[in-house]
């Protein structure tokens, strides 16, 4: 995992038996979780507070050492590597972001990759180049103190600061968690967007349901002692949660959180050729955006450049439920 | 004889006599920053080095300066030896509390976002946690030079180098020719001591304090 660290796709990781039990307390924090993340996914772990989900994610880059149990890494066992060296190949953002303020923006960017010995101008090239994938003007943001940025300016160096080694792996604990809902969202779209491009394997850590289904292309619904409820897709999570516990998880608008999870391009156009006589949708929007706006007009279909989506057409992606049931989860 | 008149007629005497007290503090200083910062560092990770070194270093405190230079002269004597020891003692708490305080009063965020991105923990402690202490370390050493400032004008008592060695001569033949003038000598010299210390400090503060804690806080 170390040596191609350049351009790094993810690699896959592999808990086995995990446990942590702190000394004198009654019960495992973490208790023989056993897990496979698959390459250049990202895997949301989502539970309560308290629930051991970020003890698990800390194990994996040691800033909490396992009780027992295995941690693999691209087949690399992690519990036999130095855990400094480990922790440079392995991106880690938090919530709190913990810039260091006594460092530039750019300095904070390119510490790991000092440490790792890279040459001065790849530092600089890097650095330059992560600042515009966060969408930070280069030159703008460079030589500025994280004291003179805003929380989510910081949120954004914290994460172009993880990427900065391009390492395989990235462990996140609700890295947008501390932003106001608009700057989160925004950060959690360019997120998104840049996970597309990059293909890290990637452990996020929320408690945030909604967050989880936005991000994750699998998601960990977790319970005490990090015992996993349900581990699936976030389509499949919603479309059958193992039990009461997941379905709690969910909330009452299953339905429409899976409409969220869907493009309008991603189902059958009723017709082909966009209808400028109806309300129009973007068509990267999702079906949830289409159906808000079908509701606001009062009509069953709106029109994007991809061509006439309808009412029906929307049921049908969700699994053919009744309109009355789609409407009331609305509520 | 005028103060004035006195001042330059004994100015020889005077000057070397401040020269003299500046730099026994400022060996102090010196010896007292290097322990203390190394034992404030082992006690912010160890509760028993803290407790321990805070307490040692408090009751030293309470010890009246005159008494613990008259315990030292049996063991290094009369002179310099006994000031530089008695001066660095008193140093220490500032000195290390400040330091134990700055360590431990760091944004638990950063520490925990420099471990996690690799930094070994001696890295971790020279590049982020001493910098981001040092202006809390720093007011420590200062307080402490005030204080030494002040107690080196006993030593003089052991028979130690400074100012102090006017002001007790003053005070011994007081009534006599020129001993208010001497007394007077020595206690505006270590004022003036004590004022360029401060201005040195404040300098000091002012180059090393790292920019990116001086920076205004963001609009």
């Amino acid at each position: 995992m170390f040596e191609s660290d350049r351009d790094a796709e993810g690699v896959r990781i592999e808990l086995r038996a995990l446990t942590k039990h702190y000394p004198g307390r009654p019960a495992p924090a973490v208790d023989n979780v056993t897990m496979d993340i698959p390459a250049g996914e990202l895997v949301v772990f989502v539970g309560p507070s308290g629930c051991g989900k970020t003890t698990t994610m800390k194990m994996i880059n040691r800033l909490v050492e396992p009780t027992s149990g295995e941690i693999r890494i691209g087949g690399r066992d992690v519990l036999s590597l130095n855990p400094d060296e480990l922790r440079r190949h392995i991106g880690y953002a938090i919530q709190q972001v913990g810039l260091f303020p006594h460092l530039t923006v750019a300095q904070n960017i390119g510490l790991v990759p000092k440490l790792l010995g890279w040459p001065q101008p790849r530092i600089a090239a890097r650095v330059e180049e992560l600042l515009a994938l966060v969408h930070l003007e280069p030159s703008d943001f460079h030589d500025r103190y994280p004291r003179q940025l805003s929380g989510g300016q910081q949120q954004r160096v914290g994460v172009a600061r993880a990427l900065a080694a391009d390492p395989p792996v990235m462990l996140m604990d609700e890295p947008f968690g501390a932003t106001d809902p608009i700057t989160r969202e925004h950060l959690q779209n360019e997120f998104v967007r840049l996970q597309k491009q990059l293909r890290k394997t990637i452990i996020f850590v929320t408690h945030d349901f909604e967050e989880a289904i936005k991000l994750g292309d699998r998601i960990a619904v977790l319970r005490e002692g990090s015992h996993i409820a349900q581990y699936d897709t976030p389509a499949a999570i919603l479309d059958r949660p193992a039990d009461d516990y997941v379905a709690g998880f969910i909330g009452q608008d299953a339905t429409l959180k899976r409409l969220a999870l869907l493009r309008v391009t991603d189902v059958p156009a009723t017709e082909p050729l966009p209808d400028p006589r109806l309300p129009q949708i973007a068509a990267d929007a999702s079906l949830r955006e289409a159906l808000d706006l079908m509701l606001a007009h009062g009509t069953d279909k709106c029109s994007s450049t991809a061509g006439v989506l309808s009412y029906a057409t929307l049921c049908a992606a969700v699994g053919n439920r009744s309109r009355e049931e789609l409407v009331a989860g609305d509520r | 004889m005028s103060f004035g008149e006195y001042v330059v007629s004994r100015w020889g005497t005077l000057s070397l006599a401040a020269a003299e007290h500046a730099l026994v503090v400022a060996i102090a200083i010196a010896l007292a920053s290097v322990i203390g910062i190394g034992i404030g560092v082992l006690g912010h990770g160890s509760p028993r080095v803290r407790e321990g070194s805070i307490a040692a270093s408090a009751a030293i405190l309470t010890v009246p300066s005159l008494a613990l230079l008259t315990l030292l002269i049996p063991l290094t004597g009369l002179g310099w030896g006994s000031t530089l020891i008695a001066l660095t003692a008193y140093a220490f708490l500032p000195i290390i509390r400040n330091t134990v305080t700055g360590l431990r009063g760091l944004d638990a965020a950063t520490v925990e976002a420099g471990r996690g991105m690799g930094l070994s923990r001696p890295r971790l402690l020279l590049r982020v946690q001493l910098p981001l202490a040092w202006p809390l370390i720093l007011t420590g050493i200062r307080i402490s030079t005030q204080m030494a400032i002040g107690i080196a004008a006993i030593a003089a008592f052991v028979d130690g180098p400074g100012l102090g060695n006017q002001i007790f001569e003053g005070l011994s033949r007081l009534g006599s020719v020129n001993s208010l003038n001497a007394t007077l000598a020595g206690t505006l010299g270590i004022v003036v001591i004590a004022v360029l210390f401060d201005l040195f400090f404040a300098a000091v503060r002012h180059l090393t304090t790292p920019r990116g804690l001086r920076v205004r806080v963001r609009p």
